[in-house]
């Protein structure tokens, strides 16, 4: 059995090119993912590290271990896809062959091993590959790591470690075995009779299994669109990743279905050309074909946009957030020790100076019956109450911002939802001496992800530890004054840099916009990059199965370059519904973002990743239409009635 | 050229009937869109004689080679293979009667385009789990004349060695029945001669039984005895025929309204 495995997989190895990449493509980033985590934990924090520098390396590794196991996780969940549809698409091509098995004595378990079979050697062929590309992929892994600045400069990964090897080695395997489960079971049904139908009732594409889970995927998705239109933000935000996620594999299931009818609505367009006409009745006819170009395409798509929109509209409401909350008309970043000075500068009628100050906090949190003590180092600020109050809607969960004074201090947006109590005492440490602190009030958490953490009243901090921190000033001007009169005085008097709120409020988003853009853009960098692989893979297995047909078209007349470009017309069109059905998705899951935008803020902030939209779509169209190009040139390179007459 | 396959006949003495069906009848489809492809048939298929079935397009020859082949689940009727009934026997029994009792060769050859001729002749013993002497394999290759393509792919031979590696495909196992659909329906006129004086011979000398579906009258010539179907029905039967006899009957067979 082994050796006709390998037989077949010698004969057939254009088929498994594409799940061989794949399981090299997962093989490695497990690999690298597990190298980078052994690598952070043996990369001990540097001994005479402040505590500051100790929890930034510390939530920088943590977020790096998130980030590394939803890697993990998508890449085991991708490549099990791709090499599921790849055999899927071979037991359909060689039903025939299978069933001539059937017929000269197999028995149905014999199939089913024949496919294990090919899939260990794939596995394994894609392991051996993935191994290798794991040292160079783990190199890579942590200079992005570093430059998303998860990962502290100078962070040199360990590039070989054993277990991670042969950790990656048993998924690269299992994974193929898995992918293979399904087919494998299809497999088992084909009919020793088979083999003697000429043309064979080709398995149904559309099984109980993918109507299942098509339908009810979209059920849900329709259901969750529903939900957002009225949900709040952080609900729609939610439902808005859900809606992505099962919108895009609702559709790919049901692709074989959608994507002929979207067919025939581009069909209209497409009937004008004779080229077309052939597309277009090749579109619905070879609707296996179809599906699977388009359903890669959708998927990614779908999450693609819908996540960066998500992403990109929350960073958006955030700013909008801030604009509302600040109560002023510049903001001034300086030096701790300018800030006192900006209330003196002329024209400036109230000054709030909030400084991010060096000192630790040590509390007790309290959560589902558990509690437990920790330091905090970053987002500590120390405010003059009165002047704050002025300068800021104060929105608060709990106690109140008027007994903020004295040895007291008042939990941040960001401390919001970490479980410390209003009422209890924290320990600051300021210039090396202990102050204990009353929590008295804690305010209401805002949209953004790294917010003040604790607030102080600004006596609790001595003015030279004050003058070492870095600052940032609220200013109202004077009646009578312009605003950028004053900004100009600060920046002569060398005091800051001064922005308008509007500024400063876009300013933050933007850098929001950054750090989620820049964990999306790995994790769906390497979503695209099997996309590519799945895409490449159906467009040229399909290329490959159509070599008698595309004969037939030859010797009907077409010239060579006509069938190249009927069949680039048809991918082209397959794309280009794929990308719509995905956008259609998308949209659905930005829907609910811009109903709460309206309500929240009574004007639309959806942020649609257009930059991002277009590169996807030029993408898609250049490595669909070149695969298509090249493999209708390989199927068309010998004569065609060599094709036509030869079975075998 | 030597015997086709090891040691003679013990298959004539076994199974005096190698396969049979009795009032078989297939119905596709129902209601309005039935169609009874086989109505009551009734046919033997003895060792050491070869049976060739014709009829019009549609009259049901391929069923009935189905049927008693167990591919295809008769809707009434009885089958008997190797003095076994199969009527409504398992998947796994028919199965393992495929390994040991059938052979089958087609119009198209139906060989396995990654293997090579050797590879493909020793499939299905490889496939009842029986180790297979590389000399038996080359034997019966050398049998059909091919002793020399051992390695060759079948893209490489031409139809009628295609073919001739088929049937000894088929002969390896020593089926108790060889079921032949057209075999010399994709084959220029030599190639044909020599894939059926190679199943005479097998005939002849070894007792074979075959039942084979044709439509070219020189090809049910060679055969003892032909029968002729029509809308499902046996209709006819010579003994001992000669092509123009056949082409003959086959012709009224046409002719006649259905």
């Amino acid at each position: 059995m082994l050796s006709l495995s390998f037989s077949t997989f010698r004969d057939r190895w254009r088929l498994f090119a594409g799940a061989i990449v794949a399981v090299a493509l997962g093989v490695a980033l497990v690999q690298s993912s597990l190298l980078v985590m052994v690598s952070t934990d043996r990369a001990p924090v540097p001994p005479g590290a402040s505590g500051r520098v100790r929890e930034q390396i510390r939530e920088g590794y943590a977020g790096a271990a998130t980030l590394l196991g939803m890697t993990v996780m998508l890449s085991v969940f991708l490549t099990v896809f791709i090499v599921g549809s790849t055999f899927a698409f071979t037991v359909a091509q060689r039903r025939r062959d299978l069933a001539l098995l059937r017929l000269v004595g197999g028995g149905r378990g014999q199939l089913v091993l024949l496919l294990l079979a090919e899939a260990l050697l794939l596995g394994l062929a894609g392991t051996a590959l993935g191994a290798a590309a794991g040292v160079p992929a783990t190199w890579a892994q942590a200079r992005l790591l570093i430059a998303l600045g998860f990962l502290p400069d100078g962070f040199a990964p360990v590039l070989w470690d054993s277990g991670a090897a042969v950790a990656s080695a048993c998924v690269g395997i299992a994974v193929s075995l898995a992918g293979v489960l399904a087919a494998s079971r299809r497999a088992a049904k084909v009919r020793p009779l088979d083999a003697l139908r000429d043309t064979g009732a080709s398995a149904r594409v559309m099984t109980p299994m993918r109507w299942l889970s098509g339908v009810s995927g979209l059920a849900l998705t329709v259901l969750m669109v529903a939900l957002a239109q009225s949900a709040e933000l952080l609900g729609a935000m939610m439902l808005a990743l859900g809606i992505s996620i099962t919108g895009g594999v609702a559709l790919s299931a049901l692709s074989p279905l959608v994507v002929p009818l979207a067919g025939r609505a581009l069909g209209v367009a497409l009937r004008r050309s004779t080229l077309g006409e052939i597309a277009q009745a090749n579109l619905r006819d070879g609707v296996r074909r179809s599906a699977s170009t388009a359903a890669p395409l959708i998927v990614l798509v779908a999450l693609l946009v819908g996540l960066a929109g998500t992403l990109g509209s929350l960073a958006l409401m955030s700013g909008e957030e801030q604009r509302r909350l600040v109560r002023g008309d510049l903001v001034v970043e300086s030096p701790g020790a300018a800030a006192e000075r900006i209330a003196a500068v002329p024209g400036v009628a109230a000054a709030s100076p909030e400084v991010t100050v060096p000192i630790s906090v040590t509390a007790r949190h309290h959560e589902e019956g558990r509690s437990w003590r920790r330091t905090h180092y970053s987002g500590i600020v120390a405010v003059d109450p009165p002047a704050y109050r002025r300068a800021h809607k104060v929105r608060l969960l709990a106690g109140s911002f008027d007994r903020l004074r004295g040895r007291t201090i008042a939990l941040g947006p960001g401390m919001a939802a970490e479980g410390v109590r209003v009422g209890s005492t924290v320990t600051a440490r300021v210039g090396g001496h202990a102050v204990r602190l009353k929590v008295v009030a804690a305010f209401v958490p805002t949209l953004e992800n790294y917010s003040e953490t604790f607030l102080v009243p600004r006596d609790v901090v001595p003015a030279p530890v004050r003058a070492g921190g870095e600052a940032q000033t609220v200013v109202r001007v004077a009646p009578g004054t312009e605003p950028a009169q004053v900004r100009e005085r600060v920046r002569a008097a060398g005091l800051g840099r001064a922005r308008t709120v509007a500024q400063w409020a876009d300013a933050r988003t933007a850098e929001q916009q950054r750090g989620n853009l820049g964990i999306l853009a790995v994790l769906m960098g390497m979503a695209g990059g099997y996309a590519v692989v799945a895409v490449i893979n159906a467009v040229v297995i399909a290329g490959t199965e159509r070599r008698a047909e595309f004969a037939a078209a030859r010797v009907a007349g077409m010239s060579r370059p006509q069938v190249v470009r009927a069949a680039l017309v048809e991918s082209w069109a397959v794309t280009a519904i794929g990308l719509v059905l995905g956008c259609a998705v998308a949209g659905g899951a930005l829907s609910g973002m811009l109903a709460a935008s309206l309500r929240g803020a009574g004007r639309p902030l959806v942020a649609v990743p257009w930059t991002l939209l277009a590169a996807v779509t030029v993408g898609a169209f250049a490595v669909t239409g070149a695969t298509s190009v090249w493999t209708t040139f390989s199927a068309t390179r010998p004569r065609p009635v060599t094709l036509l007459t030869t079975r075998e | 050229m030597t015997q086709l396959s090891g040691p003679p006949p013990a298959r004539s003495a076994a199974f005096p009937i190698a396969a049979e069906l009795r009032d078989v009848s297939r119905v596709h489809g129902s209601g309005s869109a039935m169609v009874r492809a086989l109505d009551g048939v009734s046919l033997a298929f003895p060792a050491g004689s070869w049976t060739a079935v014709m009829g019009p397009s549609g009259s049901g020859k391929s069923t009935l080679l189905h049927c008693a082949a167990g591919l295809e689940r008769v809707t009434g009727g009885q089958v008997f293979l190797a003095g076994q009934e199969i009527t409504g026997a398992p998947d796994a029994v028919l199965t393992r009667l495929r390994r040991k009792k059938i052979g089958f060769v087609f119009q198209s050859f139906n060989l396995m385009g990654s293997l090579t001729a050797e590879q493909n002749v020793a499939l299905p013993l490889k496939l009842a789990g029986v180790r297979v002497p590389r000399g038996d394999v080359r034997a019966v290759l050398e049998a059909v004349g091919l002793g020399d393509r051992l390695r060759h792919r079948p893209r490489e031979l031409s139809g009628g060695q295609q073919q001739r590696v088929a049937i000894a495909r088929a002969m390896v196992t020593r089926p108790a029945v060889l079921f032949a659909d057209e075999p010399t329906g994709a084959l220029d006129s030599a190639s044909a001669r020599t894939v059926l004086s190679l199943l005479r011979r097998m005939v002849d000398e070894e007792g074979q039984a075959i039942a084979m579906v044709t439509h070219d009258p020189a090809a049910a010539a060679r055969a003892d005895t032909v029968v002729f179907l029509s809308d499902g029905r046996l209709v006819d039967r010579l003994d001992r025929p000669t092509a123009a006899q056949v082409a003959e009957r086959l012709a009224r067979l046409e002719a006649a309204p259905c």
